[in-house]
């Protein structure tokens, strides 16, 4: 069965290279590059995967901003098809995003399966999935560490807390994968010039007036631990191990 | 102030409900077989779910039980809970503050705590969001007197279906309530070398646990012992941590530790920037003498 898979991609400010202020604890973000949301990747591996066992076509939509080509051609080079960005995030808003993603998706009728991360690893967010399965009415299937398709539906295993599940659903059906689902591809640089050069559609989004949450405050957590290294094993074994007793008792 | 608190796993409902009493009515929702660990939550109201929960069916029952005279919906940040609530967003426009650890609610406005950039800032918002999904973990649950109003409530059939079950062994383990962890990351190398630290895990009368890689990749520990942002979130007094790098992602886990202690083989491991006590060096030869310091 041939699928028409649609896979939500995330731009994301490279969070690795994210350093705090020691002074001010504020997050200095100038200059840093914008990249691939990690959960983003293993919905995208996962989403090509399907589409390379059973047939079909790949389409990645980004709700971001005019910088997400390079995240698109990325997604271009580890085989997504088809990539429309959608212009106009601004900033953590996950009501907003599933609006302004499920009226694109309403207007691709035939799709059969939407892929995305289960908790994307900037914002940590998690309610996406559930989002936009409400407003597109379609069933979901939470937490895949494996999907399978077959005629008419899709199955998935999933690893919860305390229990292994398979579950299924008919198409079309949201699907969230989870970090453990797949190493994702690096695609060879052939693939990547490739890439450069397929179009991709920017539109622009039908904007709503969703309020996100007023931020307060942006810091580091402050530590006041008391870094006491010790490079010599014999003295340092025995400070740790006064601390430790203090605390036993 | 009246709040439907719904959690799939009761524990969380009741750490939810705990903080939440004071301030107001709590109605709590959770599965049947999760009954035990809520009944004392201080909950007004304890309604029990039957049949096989999906985040269609659930968010359909608590949709049904008359949502719009609650003030706030807290959801517990599990799988099914964060679709739940998303569903229930999508269903009533409510907008959601998700994954928060604390918070604070002045009548229609609420004052949240959440990490950001993972892990690396906390994001304090102001928010008129009525749904909340809450990480496990960042309320401490005690009982109260109050006798909860039980009922039971069946599922609907769902459009997604159970094709098979295992339940995965559990060692009924609780790291979040221990007060010595020894935790090891991917430095510990394989599965048997665990064996050779566990004479401090007695030595300290201490609990193992370990960072993402042992827990989930490697599953060399099980998952319920995984710290960090998408683990537990821990507290002891102290907290041990043998070959971890220190990621954020892992320190969002054990920030709440009393004391931290960390040994690692690089000196440049971020893991030194947030411990009390470090020690450079191999750890298989380092927890041995610990281990001998502590039995002086
Ligand atoms: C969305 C998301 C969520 C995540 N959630 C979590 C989470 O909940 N918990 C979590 O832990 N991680 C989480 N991670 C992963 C996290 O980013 C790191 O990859 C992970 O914490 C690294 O684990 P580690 O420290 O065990 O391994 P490594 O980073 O590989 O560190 C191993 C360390 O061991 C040291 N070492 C090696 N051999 C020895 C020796 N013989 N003696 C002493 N030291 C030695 C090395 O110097 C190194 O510092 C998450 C990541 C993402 C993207
Ligand atoms: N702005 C966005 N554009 C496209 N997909 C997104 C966007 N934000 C989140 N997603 C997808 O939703 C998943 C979960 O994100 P979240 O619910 O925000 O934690 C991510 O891993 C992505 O697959």
């Amino acid at each position: 069965m041939a699928l028409n898979i649609i896979v939500l991609i995330k731009q994301i400010i490279d969070i690795d290279q994210i350093r705090t202020d020691p002074n001010t604890g504020e997050p200095v973000t100038q200059g840093i590059p914008f990249r691939v949301e990690n959960l983003s990747k293993n919905a995208i591996e996962a989403a090509v995967q399907l589409k390379e066992k059973n047939g079909g076509k790949v389409t990645g939509i980004i709700f971001g901003t005019d910088k997400a080509n390079a995240a698109m051609k990325e997604a271009y080079a580890m085989g997504v098809d088809d990539g429309i960005i959608i212009t106009g995030y601004a900033g953590n808003n996950p009501s907003l995003t599933a609006h302004v993603i499920s009226e694109k998706i309403k207007s691709i009728s035939d799709y059969n399966v939407i892929i995305l991360g289960n908790q994307s690893a900037d914002s940590y967010t998690g309610v996406l999935p559930g989002l936009i399965a409400g407003k597109l009415s379609v069933p979901i299937l939470g937490n895949a560490v494996s999907i399978e398709a077959e005629d008419g539906k899709i199955k998935i295993r999933r690893a919860l807390e305390d229990k292994d599940q398979i579950i299924s659903a008919p198409t079309p059906c949201v699907v969230s994968v989870t970090q453990e689902i797949n190493q994702p591809r690096l695609p060879p640089v052939l693939q990547i010039m490739a890439a450069g050069r397929k179009p991709i559609k920017t539109e622009q989004p039908s904007l709503v007036d969703i309020h996100a949450g007023k931020v307060l405050s942006n810091l580091a957590p402050k530590s006041e631990r008391r870094r006491q290294i010790f490079e010599d094993a014999s003295k340092g074994s025995e400070e740790v191990a006064k601390a430790i007793r203090s605390e036993i008792k | 102030m009246k709040f439907l608190v719904f959690s799939d796993i009761g524990k969380n409902v009741a750490e939810i409900a705990t903080k939440l009493r004071d301030l107001g009515e709590v109605h709590s929702f959770t599965m049947k077989n999760q009954r035990e660990t809520v009944l004392k939550s201080g909950s007004k109201r304890l309604v029990l779910l039957e049949g096989t929960p999906f985040s269609g069916n659930v968010s359909g029952a608590l949709i049904g039980s008359d949502l719009p005279t609650y003030d706030y919906v807290f959801i517990s940040s599990t799988p099914l809970g964060r679709e739940v609530a998303g569903l229930i967003s999508a269903s009533t426009g409510n907008t959601i503050a998700s994954e928060i650890f604390d918070f604070s609610i002045d009548n229609d406005k609420i004052k949240t705590k959440r990490f950001f950039f993972g892990g690396k800032t906390i994001m304090e918002e102001e928010n008129s969001s009525k749904i909340v999904t809450v990480t496990p973990g960042s309320f401490e649950p005690s009982e109260s007197a109050e006798t909860a109003q039980e009922e039971t409530l069946a599922l609907s059939d769902s459009h997604e279906k159970l094709i098979e079950e295992k339940d995965r062994e559990s060692s009924g383990t609780n790291i979040e309530a221990a007060g010595i962890i020894v935790s090891v990351g991917r430095g510990i190398g394989s599965k048997e070398a665990i064996e050779k630290i566990m004479p401090l895990v007695s030595a300290t009368r201490g609990e193992i646990a370990g960072s993402r890689p042992v827990c989930l990749d490697y599953r060399w520990l099980s998952e319920e012992r995984q710290v960090g942002l998408s683990g537990k979130k821990v507290k002891p007094r102290v907290y041990i941590a043998l070959g971890i790098s220190g990621q954020i992602q892992h320190i969002a886990g054990m920030r709440g530790s009393k004391i931290v202690v960390a040994v690692n083989k690089d000196k440049d491991a971020p893991i030194f920037q947030e411990c009390d006590y470090g020690i450079v060096g191999d750890l298989f030869q380092i927890v041995p003498k610990i281990v001998e310091n502590l039995k002086k």
